[in-house]
């Protein structure tokens, strides 16, 4: 069957939420989907300027890979939550956390240190999941009291020495090692939320939850999974962390949660989530955060400085690429 | 007509690609109440929106009373004499109905920077009481009162004040029968005080009826301007659709009967506070019509049925004896929901058109669970083609869509998922004539197909031009059943739904 055709006008708009139509259309579109790439040739280019090319020699360039792996793994899980809708800052408290549990464990064998750190992120997700699903608990307060609670208990653990990890895992701390890591998950999870219908459905909830229930999709599943799925990402980073430093004090992946969340929003994610996510927001946003800690160090900016920068940096970006039309669905 | 009090000029509004209002010229008289008619799109909300200052305009102005008027919200425009009552909701929630009738414009009531309520409340209590809404408390909050109260509110918000131009933005379709009467009566009263009425609906009779002028626009034209005495119905519906419409909106067949298979069986099917032990049977190729006042239930029967409810007790079963105790369930055994709530329930607001249509399909479009674009492409396409989507592409946000244009791809994604039995709350509900028609011809093919409609309405006309049959629902019960019929008139269904 065919209805009457009429389509010489296509698009109509009504009322208020037509004001802001002009962000639809299509070149603007690829436009603002381009920036973020932009955006780190442009931060590259500055720095190398500034820095007289040191920030782009090999040495500089490991040093801030080395920076890139944890934050990039974790951000994956962030951004499956943000594209639901959520937010998680208890992501800093789930690394310390973890990577305890790998150095614990890291004495029966790798293979044990991994499950054991991705059991310990798992859990704390689900806790997590469970407070926002169940009492309908919006995600942001959930995960700031997840925060204090695991960073308490990270102190506890922790009191009266840093919990070493067994000394042949920093044998492992090869860069070809990590790297491999690294790809192959996010390989992974992108392959996952580009060809099965995981991402069409993460993608709905965060643009409609109503909408995407009556569509047939389990909400309050999905969303559960996807914060215990996030927690068992950020554990297996916490693998690749204790690599990285061998033991592992109170303040472990303090600040990660900021860092994610500024990593994601330099890579074009909008802050409230839903169906603009893109993958890509993962690898480039982490990229440019990571330029920006270390050129910012390179210009011998101190610490103090460079935490009033990145802020600055965080909320102009915010500003920028925030959605005003779907605020009220950060959930 | 009177004197010219306000004049538009060459006004033009665009939203990006889309150019709602294209160098429209108008003048409205003194004293005159001015119908302003066009589809869905047509640019009418968009002109009386730069109008009252919620929308800048891109070129052109509009004069009042010879000056020009530079308005930037609605509260300039209130002070310039115009007002306007808008087709959302327009109070807010969580303040008195004195602090909404009074927002913005307390400062009369302030003394030496101290408000004095007991006086807002006062002059609230003998306004509401001069225009015959009483019944409203001018100390309660406004979240106690319905859709309909509210709307009474913002009446009295609106005039209150003497404003010389009141835009009325499709407020009747809000508003019962009692409601409606004490709107015209308003209405009379400010043109009988010289001031000027823009009113706009769809109920095109409503609008002959009550207004002196009509205006029509399409597609952000101005068509032309007509005496209300002089036209009809079907002069309207020519002039907003460029063309002859066929008389025949409804069905017109009346004596084929429905065959006896029953598709799905409802058994004392309860949702605590809204409906009470329903029944009934669904046959294969029926359009069931549901009908009543707006809280009778019916609206949360058509969840119900789709096991969208919560706290559902009862039994819907299909033909086949398999139960529906889930939405999954329900999608997976070919039901389908089109709710009233368009841009919350039927649609994923935020989402594209491509995305909206695929949902409820997905499961069906993996080929061993991986998800190939360009199929889901071809998909929604296809379907969205079938229904005729006005749109740029099938990845524009839905959010974008007009009203008809989003029924449309509500609709669209169940003909995709090729459900068998379609339950539509409010099919047409703030649609123009043109995309009504197109969705009554879409039901009778559906029926044609042995598909079976159960068709939730408040609008009496659809439901005896459609339904093979009607149960008329009250206080949560179905009060009465009415078969088919050439004879039935509009009294036969009232008198079973008070």
């Amino acid at each position: 069957m065919r209805v009457q055709d009429d389509n010489e006008n296509a698009g109509g708009t009504s009322g208020i939420s037509g004001i802001k139509s002009w962000l639809e259309h299509p070149a603007f579109q690829a436009f603002q989907a381009s920036l973020p790439f932009i955006g780190l040739i442009v931060i590259v280019a500055v720095f190398a300027h500034l820095t007289n090319m040191r920030i782009v020699r090999p040495a500089s360039i490991n040093l801030m890979l080395r920076q890139v792996y944890v934050l990039m793994i974790a951000s994956t899980g962030v951004f499956l939550i943000m594209t639901v809708g959520g937010l998680d800052l208890s992501q800093g408290s789930i690394l310390g956390l973890s990577s305890i549990a790998v150095s614990y464990f890291s004495f029966y064998g790798i293979p044990v240190a991994v499950a054991a750190g991705m059991a310990a992120g798992g859990l704390i997700g689900a806790f997590n999941g469970f407070f926002h699903v169940k009492f309908k608990i919006p995600s942001f307060i959930v995960t700031i009291c997840a925060m204090f609670l695991f960073r308490g208990l990270c102190a506890y653990l922790t009191t009266n020495a840093p919990v070493a990890a067994v000394m042949r895992i920093t044998d492992l701390n090869v860069t070809w090692f990590k790297v491999t890591l690294t790809v192959s998950l996010l390989l992974t999870v992108f392959l996952i939320f580009r060809f099965t219908k995981l991402g069409i459905v993460l993608k709905a909830i965060g643009a409609g939850e109503k909408a995407a229930r009556f569509s047939g999709i389990r909400t309050d599943l999905v969303k559960f999974l996807v914060f215990t799925a996030a927690g068992l990402i950020t554990g297996f980073a916490a693998f690749l962390n204790v690599i990285n430093v061998g033991s592992i004090t109170a303040t472990a992946g303090n600040q990660l949660e900021t860092q994610i969340l500024i990593a994601l929003v330099l890579g074009g994610f909008p802050i409230s989530g839903g169906a603009k996510a893109r993958f890509s927001s993962i690898v480039v946003g982490t990229l440019i955060f990571c330029v920006l800690n270390n050129g910012l160090v390179m210009l011998r900016f101190n610490t103090a400085w460079q935490q009033m920068i990145r802020g600055l940096v965080f909320i102009a970006v915010v500003a920028l690429t925030i959605d005003r039309k779907s605020l009220q669905v950060i959930k | 007509m009177a004197n010219p009090i306000l004049e538009a000029v060459r006004v033009s509004k665009s939203f990006g690609i889309t150019r709602a209002v294209k160098d429209v010229s108008l003048s409205f008289g003194e004293g005159e109440i001015r119908g302003l008619i066009g589809e869905n799109g047509s640019g009418k909300s968009t002109f009386v929106s730069m109008l009252c200052g919620i929308h800048s305009i891109d070129s052109g102005k509009f004069i009042l009373n010879g000056e020009e008027m530079k308005v930037r919200n609605q509260v300039e425009a209130n002070r310039r004499g115009v007002s306007i009552i808008v087709q959302e909701m327009g109070t807010l929630s969580g303040l008195t109905v004195t602090e909404n009738i009074f927002l913005g414009n307390e400062d009369g009531f302030v003394r030496f920077g101290i408000k004095n309520t007991a006086a807002m409340n006062r002059e609230a209590s003998r306004l509401l009481e001069k225009y015959g809404f009483g019944h409203i408390n001018a100390t309660s909050m406004t979240d106690h009162y319905n859709f309909e109260d509210r709307k009474l509110i913002e009446i009295v918000k609106a005039t209150y004040f003497g404003p010389r131009i009141v835009v009325i933005d499709e407020t009747t379709t809000a508003l019962s029968q009692s409601g409606r009467e004490a709107l015209f009566k308003h209405m009379k009263r400010l043109r009988e005080e010289g001031n000027t009425v823009i009113f706009i609906s769809h109920d095109l009779l409503e609008v002959i009826e009550r207004t002196d002028s009509i205006t029509v626009l399409r597609d952000g034209v101005l068509i032309d301007t007509v005496k209300s005495s002089e036209v009809g119905e079907d002069d309207l519906k020519r002039l907003m659709v460029g063309r002859e419409l066929g008389s025949h909106y409804y069905r017109t067949d009346y004596d084929r009967p429905v065959p006896d298979d029953v598709v799905l069986s409802v058994k004392n099917l309860s949702v605590p506070g809204e409906i009470e032990d329903v029944s009934f049977e669904l046959r294969k190729g029926e359009i069931l019509g549901f009908g009543g006042l707006s809280n009778c239930g019916i609206h949360e029967l058509g969840k119900a049925v789709f096991a969208a409810s919560y706290g559902r007790t009862g039994k819907v079963t299909l033909g086949d004896g398999t139960e529906i105790n889930s939405i999954r369930a329900a999608i997976k055994n070919g039901l389908a929901y089109a709710s009233k709530d368009r841009d919350n329930e039927s649609l994923v607001y935020g989402a594209s058109i491509r995305d909206n249509i695929c949902l409820p399909s997905i499961g069906d479009l993996a080929v061993k669970g991986i998800l190939w674009n360009k199929k889901l492409n071809r998909f929604a396409d296809k379907n969205a083609r079938m229904m005729s989507v006005k749109m740029t592409g099938i990845n524009q946000p839905v959010s974008a869509l007009s009203g008809g244009n989003k029924q449309k791809v509500a609709l669209a994604r169940w003909l995709g998922k090729d459900s068998d039995i379609i339950v539509l709350d409010g099919p047409t509900r703030g649609i123009d004539v043109k995309v009504k028609a197109d969705i009554y011809a879409l039901m009778s093919e559906l029926k044609s197909r042995g598909k079976s409609i159960i068709m939730i309405s408040e609008e009496i006309q659809e439901l005896l031009g459609m339904s093979d049959r009607i149960l008329v629902m009250k206080n949560g019960r179905i009060n009465g059943e009415i078969t088919r019929s050439r004879n039935l008139c509009e009294e036969d269904l009232i008198a079973k739904m008070i």
